[in-house]
């Protein structure tokens, strides 16, 4: 009896075997695509193992592609160019592409396969965006509740971003937080720094991450984040500038005036900044810098309730009422607004009353 | 419903709400605070408490979107409403999805409300509103965002 | 079993259709006869599939199962040698035929769990057919399933425009016309017995 039990598991286990042999060789020698290129946009050249689908390939290789139903073919959402090596149009792509898509060699980057070498297209923006890891370096208290952080990216990295974009920091758990969250914070220091980026995070109560920011990160924390994101940056005009911003939306703005010291700028700039006292204040001594820096910079700080022993000689009130003497020539003005939803539509409703042209208000809003 | 009862009746719903009402899930503290009772036993109790007082959730809920609207008429500074309640609104970046699964996400948006003659506030979220009115949910005892519905009806009516 | 394979072949197609006498691999025949095309692609994969397997687990049974008397373990060595074929046919059309594995590949790993399949491998091992009468049978099997996978397909296609009760729609009125084509080729049966 026991021997026939054995004889028979080992006969089965030997079918199975056998196949499972057959399978491994079967892959190794079949599915070895060897190492293939991707070229991206021409301008960077990834050597990857080949066989895999070319969405997963790149977010290997810390390229992520906009991907909602996480590469099943449902969303159409990770759509690129892929100029050759992509083999034909499958049936699982078609139902997600236009006419127009399938002429221009649009596919789904999650159902090409990497299997020859491959040359994409994918907008600079994406390209750009990476995981970054870094090290703490610096911690200044600007306020009672602002701090601006630096953090030095590690192993040789470097960040491509456009003075005004956002990254999104993942914050460890900490006390009976037992997740990480990821949470997105102005860049506030200038591209030209590409080995380490300066956050201004101001603390919210009961905010998961700020709270991780304020209370626990320390200088050598080592700490990641994705970026960069957003469509709020410098455009490259000689209109004049009007910046309006307000709480921790001063972080974006410091970047863009980095960035115009660094390249120099003839541009004619004024800069509001609306906080509620005095204490609210950071960065003045920075800020009023640039009026040296610059030929026509003014910095204008606006107090909404400054209090009694603030002494306050300065402008009170909303921001609104002052544009007037700010604006020479409402046609040819850009205004960057960075701050609350609130203060966001309040100023643009004012620009647009004074002339400026809609499609000249660029802004970033807290949400 | 006994306490017992509760734990052996919860369902896949149930028990995914109350993982997302913990600390540090939405938010920093979670949405029950040192309350012991279960979430919809707290729902019963303030229902309950708000019938004895002749008002519902919604009528709550009304209110206090009625005085965040007026600070957001005001660019969220801070604005005195009929020369009783002082009204301002801070907003932050982001925003808080509601632990009951639905939908939707709700801006991080806190209104205070302070009486001024009795020199009580209370703040609340737009997520706040939302819990009130859909839910009736006032969050647990001691929560950061616990309003007492009797309060409520006292300082802000 | 004493039948002409020739004969076999065409009673598997009309009169003991694998899908509409035994309702075998009805997943696949409801989820994907929404489309003519896809139909005709999963249909194709499914005869080759049926043909070669059938002929693969006579040989097993034939050569392995029965000298060694371990026919008990049939079901799990059936369904492994499936599952291994499947496998090991994807990989090898994506290779060297990536034209053909585009049309035809994609939907391999739906079949591996096509019971058609299966079915088939256990109707001739109980029928007792012979090497050729069971590569007879897979095939005629294979075509027989992509007849009724074409036909459901092209009916569902006409009812698109038509105005189908909610409760029905979808997989509902696809079962109950399935089932009313089912009773047309029952009728015909009786012309040859095949078991």
């Amino acid at each position: 009896m026991i021997t026939r039990i054995l004889t028979d598991v080992a006969l089965m286990s030997a079918i199975g075997g056998i196949l499972a042999l057959i399978m491994v060789i079967a892959q190794r020698w079949l599915s070895n695509y060897g190492e293939v290129s991707i070229n991206i946009n021409g301008k960077r050249e990834l050597k990857v193992t080949g066989g895999n689908t070319l969405l997963s390939t790149l977010s290997d290789q810390q390229i992520f592609i906009p991907s909602a139903c996480g590469g099943r073919g449902s969303c159409g959402a990770c759509k690129c160019k892929v100029e050759s090596g992509g083999g034909p149009l499958l049936p699982t792509e078609r139902p997600l592409l236009t006419k127009e898509e399938m002429a221009s060699n649009v596919r789904l980057a999650c159902q090409v396969k990497v299997k020859s070498d491959i040359h994409i297209h994918i907008p600079e923006s994406i390209f750009n965006i990476r995981r970054f890891n870094s090290v703490v370096e610096e911690i200044i208290d600007y306020t009672y509740d602002i701090k601006g952080i630096t953090f030095k990216l590690i192993e040789g990295q470097s960040i491509d971003f456009k003075a005004g974009q956002y990254v999104q920091l993942e914050s460890q758990p900490y006390e009976k937080i037992k997740d990480k969250v990821i949470r997105a914070y102005s860049i506030s220091s200038k591209p030209e720094l590409k080995d380490r980026i300066q956050l201004i995070i101001r603390q919210v109560p009961d905010g998961i991450c700020t709270t991780w920011v304020h209370k626990h990160v320390k200088v050598g924390d080592k700490v990641n984040f994705t970026g960069p994101y957003g469509d709020f940056y410098l455009r490259d005009t000689e209109a004049d500038i009007l910046f309006v911003a307000g709480g921790s939306g001063k972080a974006p703005i410091k970047s863009i005036l980095e960035h115009l010291k660094e390249v120099g700028t003839e541009r004619r700039m004024t800069y509001f900044f609306g906080a509620r006292t005095r204490k609210d204040l950071y960065l003045s001594e920075e800020m009023q810098a640039f009026e040296k820096v610059f030929t026509q910079f003014e910095y204008v700080p606006v107090l909404s309730h400054p209090e009694t022993e603030d002494n306050w000689t300065g402008k009170t009130g909303f921001v609104m009422p002052y544009f007037k003497d700010a604006i020479r020539d409402p046609k040819n003005t850009e205004a960057y607004l960075c701050g609350s939803p609130g203060m966001i539509s309040a100023v643009t409703k004012s620009l647009k009353e004074y002339g400026i042209y809609e499609d000249k208000i660029y802004y970033d809003s807290f949400g | 419903m006994t306490v017992l009862g509760d734990i052996m009746k919860k369902t896949p719903n149930e028990k995914k709400i109350l993982a997302k009402m913990q600390p540090g899930i939405i938010t920093y503290g979670g949405f029950l605070g040192t309350d012991k009772r279960s979430y919809l036993q707290i729902i019963a109790d303030d229902e309950k408490a708000l019938e004895a007082l002749g008002k519902t959730a919604e009528e709550i809920a009304d209110r206090l979107e009625f005085f965040q609207q007026k600070s957001f008429d005001s660019f969220e500074a801070s604005t005195v409403v009929d020369d009783t309640w002082e009204v301002e609104t801070e907003v932050v970046r982001g925003y808080l999805p509601c632990p009951f699964l639905h939908q939707g996400m709700y801006r991080k948006s806190y209104t205070t409300v302070k009486n001024l003659k009795s020199k009580k506030s209370f703040t609340f979220s737009a997520l706040n509103i939302h819990l009130i009115r859909v839910h009736h949910f006032f969050e647990g005892k001691n929560s950061h965002f616990r309003m007492e519905p009797a309060d409520l009806l006292k300082e802000l009516f | 079993m004493d039948i002409s394979a020739f004969v076999l072949f065409w009673a598997a197609i009309f009169t003991s259709n694998i899908l509409l006498t035994n309702f075998l691999g009805m997943c696949s025949y409801l989820s994907v006869s929404r489309e003519i095309e896809s139909s005709a692609g999963l249909g194709v994969a499914v005869i080759f599939v049926l043909t070669v397997t059938s002929a693969l687990n006579w040989l097993v049974y034939n050569y392995i199962l029965l000298p060694f008397d371990i026919v008990y373990l049939q079901y799990i060595v059936f369904i492994i040698v499936i599952a291994a074929f499947v496998q090991f046919l994807e990989l090898l059309i994506e290779r060297y035929a990536p034209a053909l594995y585009y049309t035809l590949g994609i939907f391999l790993p739906l079949i591996t769990v096509n019971c058609a399949i299966f079915g088939v491998s256990l109707f001739m091992i109980i029928r007792n057919y012979n090497f050729l009468q069971s590569i007879a049978f897979g095939a005629g099997s294979g075509i027989g399933w992509l007849l009724a996978i074409m036909m459901l397909a092209g009916i569902r296609r006409k009812l698109k425009e038509k105005m189908v009760p909610q409760g029905l729609q979808g997989a509902g009125i696809s079962l109950i016309i399935t089932g009313i084509m089912a009773m047309g080729f029952v009728g015909f049966s009786g012309i040859v017995q095949i078991q």
